[in-house]
């Protein structure tokens, strides 16, 4: 199974032979590269154009993050899997209206059923959502199935985070943080800076497995493509951010794993300390090593393959095969 | 689809297994390079019969080996076991079939490495008919613009499709 390595520390990044090795205060470590899928890199860290060909060469994507826990960018190494006829069908859905409302509804629709999912697993632990439950299922349905465009789709979504981000705090009853709204540039309290961070680890997870498929990470359906950003990432990452992300969140802020000391202020932001990044970190990469039976595949899947059984869905979905459905969680 | 449609080797391996894979290859949607049966296959292919071993490219095919026999060329297939050893024969069949129509004589000679085993092909009136018929089957499936449906066979199971397949 090859592993995301995250690099939290200042140093030197560089091949050295077959691994990669990482010079930094805490001293040097290698990694073959072989054992890599992905590196997210947190720190100041010096890299070569020699190293990016050994990326290159064994098809391992790079995440950049700066100084404030902002996803910058990433190195996205030369297609290995080009199939001109995927593309093909890929802009042929997002160039028909009618097709590219249906693909972006099915992301909406599967985020919206998620979050329903992550909050009725906390009303039957006795927490009192119903008042939150009920708008976003009213959303979730009818509204849903009658838009007639991406941006009332949009405006829709936006309605149902409104009411679910409210309920965090109903969730999360007794903890430390509070949230008064989403707020992303920047991140007002501990709460949103743990959204922000963890719906971009979400994005890098989806952008690598996009690496391991033979889609086009530019043309996404939801978020409108304009050819020089990563947008499909951000649609599959819909369906995965409640079940994923959030559920992390609620387990660190619940378990009072995490607390004001791994935060700290910078003007008008709350960011996540190195201390508090490590501590989110652990508790996804766990919950994505989990594995549980895929009854079509016949045998053990860990989440993490979930996310690339999502975009073979889609591909079938493209290739006229199977109508594409989001996985919605049953747990 | 391109208007020229030509069969290679892998689309006759792949037809004897699953006419499926032989749509997503020709559409270039090509399995999965992590699948560790791939790998497996990879490894023995470059490691075996080192000396003799010359891959072969001659127009659109691609041959694993070619030496001179006592008679006349014999063109060679490595493969993993002989599990899939009649996918293996007609794809040699095919090369000798192709080879036949570039006014080539060549015998065929399958090998198994890890069973130290050899096995000639020889493409008679018989083999001819099959590998002919094969071809035709093949076109049709390429031309279907739907995959053929994914059929749980026991081959699934070290398919490197099979996440595409089942997901
Ligand atoms: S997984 Fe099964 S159905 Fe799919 S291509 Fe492989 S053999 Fe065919």
């Amino acid at each position: 199974m090859q592993k995301t390595l995250y690099l939290f520390a200042s140093g030197r990044l560089r091949r050295k032979d077959n691994t990669i090795c990482v010079e930094s205060e805490e001293g040097t470590k290698y990694f073959p590269v072989t054992s890599l899928r992905d590196i997210v890199v947190f720190g100041e860290v010096d890299l070569n154009k020699k190293l990016l060909e050994f990326m290159q060469e064994n098809e391992v994507v790079l995440h950049f993050f700066g100084h404030y826990g902002n996803y910058v960018g990433s190195f996205y190494p030369r297609e290995h899997y080009n199939s001109g006829y995927v593309i093909l069908r890929q802009a042929e859905h997002y160039l028909d209206p009618g097709r590219r409302l249906n693909l972006a509804r099915k992301f909406v629709e599967g985020a919206l059923a998620n979050i329903l999912q992550v909050l009725r697993y906390y009303q039957n632990r006795g927490k009192d959502l119903a008042p939150y439950i009920e708008p976003i299922a009213c959303l979730a349905g009818d509204r849903l199935s009658l838009c007639g465009n991406i941006e009332e789709l949009m405006a829709i979504e936006g309605n149902a985070r409104a009411y679910y981000y409210d309920s965090f705090n109903i969730i999360l009853e007794g903890a430390p943080f509070v949230i008064k709204g989403r707020s992303k540039r920047p991140p007002a309290d501990p709460l949103n800076a743990l959204i922000s961070f963890g719906n971009s680890l979400i994005y890098t997870k989806v952008l690598t497995e996009i690496y391991k498929t033979h889609l086009d990470p530019r043309i996404g359906y939801l978020h409108a493509t304009n050819f020089r950003r990563f947008t499909l990432n951000l649609d599959v990452a819909e369906i995965f951010k409640p079940i994923f992300a959030d559920r992390v969140l609620f387990t660190l802020v619940g378990k009072k794993m995490i607390g004001s000391g791994d935060f700290k202020r910078h003007g008008a932001a709350v960011l996540l300390k190195e201390s508090g990044r490590r501590l989110y970190v652990k508790e996804l990469e766990d919950k994505l090593q989990t594995t549980f039976y895929h009854r079509r595949l016949k045998r053990n899947v860990s989440y993490q393959t979930l996310i690339r059984l999502e975009l073979y869905k889609l591909e079938k979905h493209l290739i006229g095969e199977e109508t594409y459905e989001p996985f919605v969680s049953r747990w | 689809m391109a208007t020229d449609i030509r069969v290679i080797g892998s689309f006759v391996q792949a037809m004897m297994i699953c006419p499926r894979q032989v749509w997503l290859m020709s559409r270039q949607i090509c399995p999965d390079e992590d699948n560790v049966f791939l790998e497996l296959g990879r490894l023995i292919g470059s490691h075996a019969y080192g000396r003799e071993r010359k891959e072969v490219h001659l127009g659109h095919l691609c041959l694993d080996l070619v030496r001179r026999g006592g008679r006349e060329f014999v063109v060679g297939e490595v493969k993993k076991s002989s599990r899939a050893r009649e996918a293996a024969r007609m794809q040699l069949a095919f090369y000798l079939y192709e080879l036949r129509e570039m006014g080539i004589e060549a015998e065929g000679e399958l090998l198994f490495p890890e069973e130290r085993r050899r096995e000639r092909v020889v493409l008679d009136a018989g083999l001819i008919q099959q590998v002919e018929e094969l071809k035709r089957r093949i076109i049709a499936v390429i031309y279907r613009d739907k995959p053929p449906p994914p059929q749980k066979i026991p081959f699934c199971s070290k398919c490197a499709y099979a996440e595409l397949c089942w997901a």
